[in-house]
């Protein structure tokens, strides 16, 4: 028992990367979506390209090569960058090019009829996406979102690969200093706790915005 | 007032209005009929802005819309045939909404003037509803409640009956009706002929993107002149 106590103390203070890494990931590919929807459905040509590029890349090659990429590869370039700051830009502009179809798709998804309300009543644009457009898309987009959001507990193990000490690389380094694969099922337990976590709230979001059509 | 001068409009190939000039004056309703295809909702959305005209020029209560751009239509309001309310809102929502956000106007005072709005329009108990829970009468009467909310001066009805059920176009007409008796510049495009006889100063018949007549209605009705206002009469009467 005190073994287990022992252990889950180091895994949770692996965890504290985790977290990091999974709030920063959250708050700014949610921001760097919304940003490239609006970019996507607005009508300049050359931005229209260069987001359909970065979508096209990001979610076309796989994100242990992009984390590669930044870690290893960058330095090439004489770009060298820490292990968290690399982890963080690369799960951010990943994660951001997903977003930024989820949400497309979502504003796309919303009646024209919409917009035109906004304009007869005097809305401008910014206030038409803030107002009607967007809260609504919100709701629609939501159980992608809560997929992203958990997929993302799970990729950001992905960083032990780069010595970044997560929660995943605790659990390793346990494993092979103690011989026990106890850390492992400890790890496994704070995962699905994360995940849980995760899943409630996107329930009670749903939830909140159910009590509309 | 509203003043179109040699509107033209086309889609792609396709010349939608053509030519149409017309003058509507300050609390005049206007009911604008038509076989489908002849540019009446066109119209309509032309002289709101949703469609931006090819050439000529319209003016709303004496400001062009070519040279004032938006602020031109800052006095006229407009109802859908499809009621586009905000889902994610409230009844109440709905109308306070634009007051607010557009014209920053005192919360409490809007708040103060669409419940009166909603009683005129007898949907005091429904302004906690959302707009899923009402019936397509009852969402076309808010819809009509939030154009108000605005104050405008103008009201264009684009076929405001034509996706209701039949039982459900009287509560609507009704609203529309005790509008007429106000001071406000009505145009109603409109399959319910009994109605733009009632209620309409004037009558535009549209036909291939022209106003073919703009009489008062009992010359549209009674006597109608040319044959082809009369069988679009008959045809449209034959359904009812």
């Amino acid at each position: 028992m005190d073994y287990i106590i022992n252990v889950s103390g180091y895994i949770l203070e692996g965890s504290v990367v985790t977290f990091q890494l999974y709030l920063i990931t959250a708050l700014f590919s949610v921001l760097l979506g919304i940003a490239g929807a609006l970019g996507k459905i607005s009508k300049i040509p050359l931005l229209n390209s260069f987001l359909a590029f970065y979508t096209w890349v990001f979610r076309g090659t796989p994100l242990l090569l992009q984390l590669f990429f930044a870690y290893y590869g960058l330095p090439v370039l004489g770009i060298t960058l820490e292990p968290f700051p690399a982890a963080a830009l690369t799960f951010t502009i990943n994660y951001g090019a997903y977003f930024t179809e989820i949400f497309r798709g979502g504003i796309e998804s919303i009646d024209n009829g919409q917009y035109e309300a906004a304009q007869v009543l005097g809305m401008n644009y910014r206030q038409t996406m803030s107002r009607i457009i967007i809260p609504q898309t919100v709701k629609r987009v939501l159980p992608a979102t809560s997929n992203e959001a958990i997929n993302l507990v799970k990729d950001s193990a992905l960083v032990a690969v780069i010595g970044l000490g997560d929660l995943l690389r605790a659990a390793k380094v346990a494993v092979t200093r103690d011989f026990s694969i106890i850390p492992f099922i400890i790890a496994a337990v704070f995962y699905l706790v994360i995940s849980s976590v995760i899943v409630n709230i996107f329930r009670r979001l749903e939830n909140k915005y159910s009590v509309y059509e | 007032m509203i003043e179109a001068k040699n509107i033209y409009k086309s889609f792609a190939e396709l010349e939608v209005l053509s030519d149409v000039s017309f003058t509507v004056n300050q609390g005049e309703v206007i009911s604008v009929i038509g076989p489908s295809g002849s540019g009446k909702s066109t119209l309509l959305r032309c002289l709101i802005g949703l469609e931006e005209i090819d050439s000529g020029d319209i003016y709303i209560e004496g400001l062009s819309v070519k040279k004032a751009g938006r602020k031109a239509y800052q006095k006229m309001g407009m109802v859908f045939q499809g009621f586009n309310l905000f889902p994610h809102k409230t009844v109440l929502g709905n109308l306070i909404e634009a007051p607010i956000v557009v014209n920053d106007e005192d919360k409490k005072e809007v708040k103060k003037r669409s419940e009166a709005l909603l009683e005129k329009v007898g949907l005091s108990d429904k302004k906690d509803a959302y707009p899923s829970q009402l019936s397509g009468g009852q969402k076309q009467r808010v819809a009509i409640a939030r154009a108000l909310a605005m104050q405008p001066d103008i009201m264009l009805f684009d076929e405001p009956t034509s996706s209701l059920d039949p039982e459900l176009v009287g509560e609507v007409l009704t609203v529309i009706r005790d509008l007429a008796d106000e001071n406000i510049t009505m145009m109603v495009v409109t399959h319910e002929m009994g109605f733009a006889q009632d209620v309409s100063d004037r009558v535009f018949f549209m036909d291939h993107g022209k106003i073919v007549s703009d009489s008062v209605p009992e010359k549209i009705f009674v006597n109608p002149e040319s044959e082809r206002i009369q069988s679009f009469l008959t045809k449209i009467l034959s359904q009812n």
